[in-house]
């Protein structure tokens, strides 16, 4: 089968879905089928440029390849999916979260101008339209269904997809908690620097890069955090897979998150996931006192769970194994069996 | 933003009444609602869009109708069109304010002659009132369409004939909301299987045809009930069918006018709701979307916006020459088939749950009134912005890439 996936693509930025459409393809390809990615620039400021941008998708003709039909498309995120094509579906990680929940937080991008306002509904108005085409609609989670079924009233199945690719191993228990993430302020990272503030004990390696890397060293040096934090940047696969191995947990609690592959990768390190109530997708997988601690998001209870974790390392050990055991059954095996079908 | 709010509000006893009453409190969370008292020909000057509700009782909404006529031009006006066909409220707003002459002009510009004459046949007595006999064939939105800067429907049906009509704004489909369920204790009014038919009881209800499908479909499930609810159209005559058909003195059970409460317990005791129409006036129905929320399988008419609803939870029945037999033989598999009547009533409560939830409903009103206000400077930007870029190219204004360019931003609604 001939399969084009197509994603948008920041340029110099990359994060999850780059690397699960990366995969996607390698997996499709390894299993006999020609595919290959199709990506456009996106940038989605000022103005009504978010929008001149997604029409550029609209434009697109990929019905057929030098001359060879392509047989489905294969579209992730906004605004990808305004692609036309008899056979395409959805596999959505999400939609353009600053149109919809994130309206009017910090995180928004619209005002209140009536220009900024219609924007922001005609974004959901192409989502209807671009989404409602597809002839199969799934979501990486179901954090992402739910807001898809409330948004556009579109039902879709939730299709957990496997994390990248690493030499996931289990080194132990060590002293240091890790967080791996693209560095803004959605991810709260802050959350975390600010408990080691809390709990002299507590050392952090913060993995990843991003707008808010500066501010977060700001904050590491203000709070005196010498030594016990480590920003170490963007890092190698083997590096990543050896952190994993070695820490006593992850800390991951992004805002209402899409869905999150990390805390997959933690447990497929065998380690437990420190999330918070508000953290959305990741939720469906980690469960207070099972595969991880939940704790509301403050810095003092992120404290508190840090320092439980480190004082109840066989615990710790016993929530990672946990974890292990749902990580392994997302495999693109039975994720292709479903896309495909 | 700022909304003129223009409807019936209850007391008055309309579906439009009840609608708004339902909707105002959701929609005031997301905007700030100015709603107009009856009568009043104007909005406040700090509106930023005015919204006006239209059905087709002039009694209810002749001075709604008035008041879109005198919004000034600079003021983006949207209508929520309830009914397509709005003979009765253009006959209302003239014919019935002793201005033959503003039926003579609608009938004219939407008919042409021909509408022109008939409309001359009515004044002078000669045909009878078209707005009774054949309102279907002469809806005359365009009276009200004319001065919509953009429309508000509920069913992809009014939309399409909207769009027929020549109504060139943006038309925007939103659901009928559906009302919360009360706690309400189920009202039994048989032992057996109980077919309820809720709301005015008339020939366009398709009465006789319900009737006569009962009366067969008796013959075979002779515990079955039939419970009609709803007062009575003037001049239709309902004991004298009944006793024809042989249900005067059993398997009918009749309520006229009830109150809400009484309207959900009763709804919640059938086994089965049907709601038959035809002709339509591109209507949705309140007493449908309660029987979603309650989860009752659904027979109705196969027209308009029943058309729309879909297949796993209603039956539909073309409006055709088999249209009794067809109509008992859908309650014939309902009542039979307990299994069937689950599935279609956990699908109808789905529905309603996901499609007609008022808060979502209040939000595309939101998104519409917004889009209203300031989408057509959006589309504005768009269309220069992808303009220039084509011409930077080469691409002039009459090239075919041009009009493939024109074809793709209104398919997707940006052009």
């Amino acid at each position: 089968m001939r399969v084009a996936v197509v994603r948008p693509q920041v340029p110099f930025a990359r994060g999850g879905a780059e690397i699960f459409t990366d995969r996607l393809v390698d997996e499709l390809r390894a299993r006999g089928h020609e595919a290959d990615l199709v990506s456009i620039p996106f940038k989605w400021y000022p103005g009504t440029r978010v929008l001149t941008q997604a029409f550029m998708w609209r434009l697109l003709d990929l019905e057929e390849a030098d001359g060879k039909p392509i047989d489905l498309v294969v579209a992730t995120k906004f605004p990808s999916y305004l692609v036309r094509h008899r056979n395409k579906r959805v596999w959505l990680v999400h939609q353009f979260r600053q149109a919809y929940e994130l309206d009017r937080t910090e995180l928004g991008q619209f005002g209140d101008s009536p220009e900024d306002r219609a924007v922001r509904r005609k974004i959901q108005d192409l989502d209807r339209l671009a989404l409602g085409e597809a002839k199969r609609l799934f979501s990486t989670s179901r954090n992402v269904a739910d807001r898809l079924e409330r948004s556009t009233g579109l039902a879709s199945e939730v299709l957990p997809h496997p994390p990248q690719e690493l030499a996931y191993r289990c080194e132990g228990y060590g002293d240091f908690v890790l967080s791996v993430n693209r560095l803004d302020r959605a991810k709260r990272i802050d959350l975390l620097l600010e408990a080691a503030a809390l709990d002299p004990a507590l050392e952090v390696v913060v993995v990843g890069d991003g707008p808010d890397r500066p501010r977060l060293e700001a904050l590491a040096r203000d709070r005196g955090l010498n030594g016990r934090a480590r920003f170490a940047g963007r890092v190698g696969d083997e590096e990543l897979a050896e952190l994993y191995g070695r820490c006593l947990a992850v800390f991951y609690a992004p805002v209402d998150e899409d869905f999150g592959m990390v805390p997959f990768e933690a447990f497929l390190s065998e380690k437990p996931v420190l999330t918070t109530t508000d953290a959305g997708g990741p939720l469906e997988i980690v469960t207070d006192g099972r595969t991880g601690l939940v704790v509301a998001p403050e810095a003092r209870e992120v404290a508190n769970a840090t320092g439980w974790l480190r004082a109840h390392r066989d615990e710790a050990a016993t929530f990672g194994r946990a974890g292990r055991e749902i990580a392994a059954e997302v495999t693109w095996e039975r994720a292709l069996g479903k896309l495909l079908a | 933003m700022k909304v003129a709010y223009f409807s019936p509000m209850p007391p008055e006893r309309t579906g439009v009444a009840d609608y708004s009453a339902l909707l105002l409190p959701a929609l005031g969370r997301k905007l700030d609602l100015e709603v107009a008292r009856r009568g009043r020909r104007r909005a406040s000057r700090a509106a930023d869009v005015a919204l006006y509700h239209v059905g087709n009782n002039p009694d209810s909404h002749g001075w709604i109708v008035d008041a879109l006529r005198h919004s000034p031009a600079r003021r983006p006006r949207v209508v929520v069109l309830h009914d397509f066909v709005l003979h009765h409220l253009v006959a209302g707003v003239t014919v019935g304010r002793r201005d033959g002459h503003g039926y003579l002009d609608a009938m004219e510009r939407e008919h042409g002659v021909v509408g022109r004459l008939l409309a001359h046949g009515v004044l002078d007595k000669r045909i009878p009132p078209l707005w009774e006999s054949r309102p279907e064939e002469f809806p005359l939105a365009g009276f009200v369409l004319q001065h919509a800067t953009g429309l508000i429907v509920h069913s992809r049906t009014v939309r399409a004939l909207a769009l027929s009509a020549g109504f060139e704004g943006p038309i925007w489909v939103v659901p009928h909301p559906a009302w919360p369920v009360p706690a309400v204790d189920p009202e039994l009014v048989a032992t057996g299987p109980t077919i309820g038919c809720f709301g005015v009881v008339n020939s366009s209800k398709r009465i006789p045809e319900l009737l006569r499908a009962f009366a067969g479909l008796r013959e075979r499930h002779p515990a079955a009930t039939l419970l009609l609810v709803g007062p009575t159209s003037p001049g239709f005559d309902l004991d004298r069918r009944l006793q024809r058909l042989g249900l005067a003195d059993d398997g009918l059970v009749r309520e006229s006018w009830v109150d809400e409460q009484r309207l959900w317990a009763l709804m919640a005791g059938v086994d089965v709701c049907v709601n038959l129409r035809h002709p339509t006036m591109g209507e949705t129905s309140g007493s449908v979307i309660r029987s979603l929320s309650l989860g009752k399988p659904l027979v109705v008419s196969d027209v308009g916006w029943f058309s729309e609803l879909p297949g796993d939870v209603a039956v539909k029945v073309p409006v055709d020459g088999r249209e009794v037999e067809t109509l008992e033989a859908a309650l014939e598999l309902l009542l039979a088939r307990e299994d069937v009547r689950s599935t279609m009533g956990t699908a109808a409560a789905a529905l309603a749950r996901r499609e007609h939830d008022l808060d979502r409903v209040a939000d595309l009103y939101a998104g519409a009134l917004e889009q209203a206000v300031g989408g057509r400077a959006v589309g504005d930007a768009v269309v220069r912005e992808v303009s220039e870029a084509a011409a930077d190219v080469g691409i002039s204004p009459k090239a075919a890439e041009a009009g493939e360019i024109a074809r793709r931003l209104a398919e997707v609604e940006l052009g």
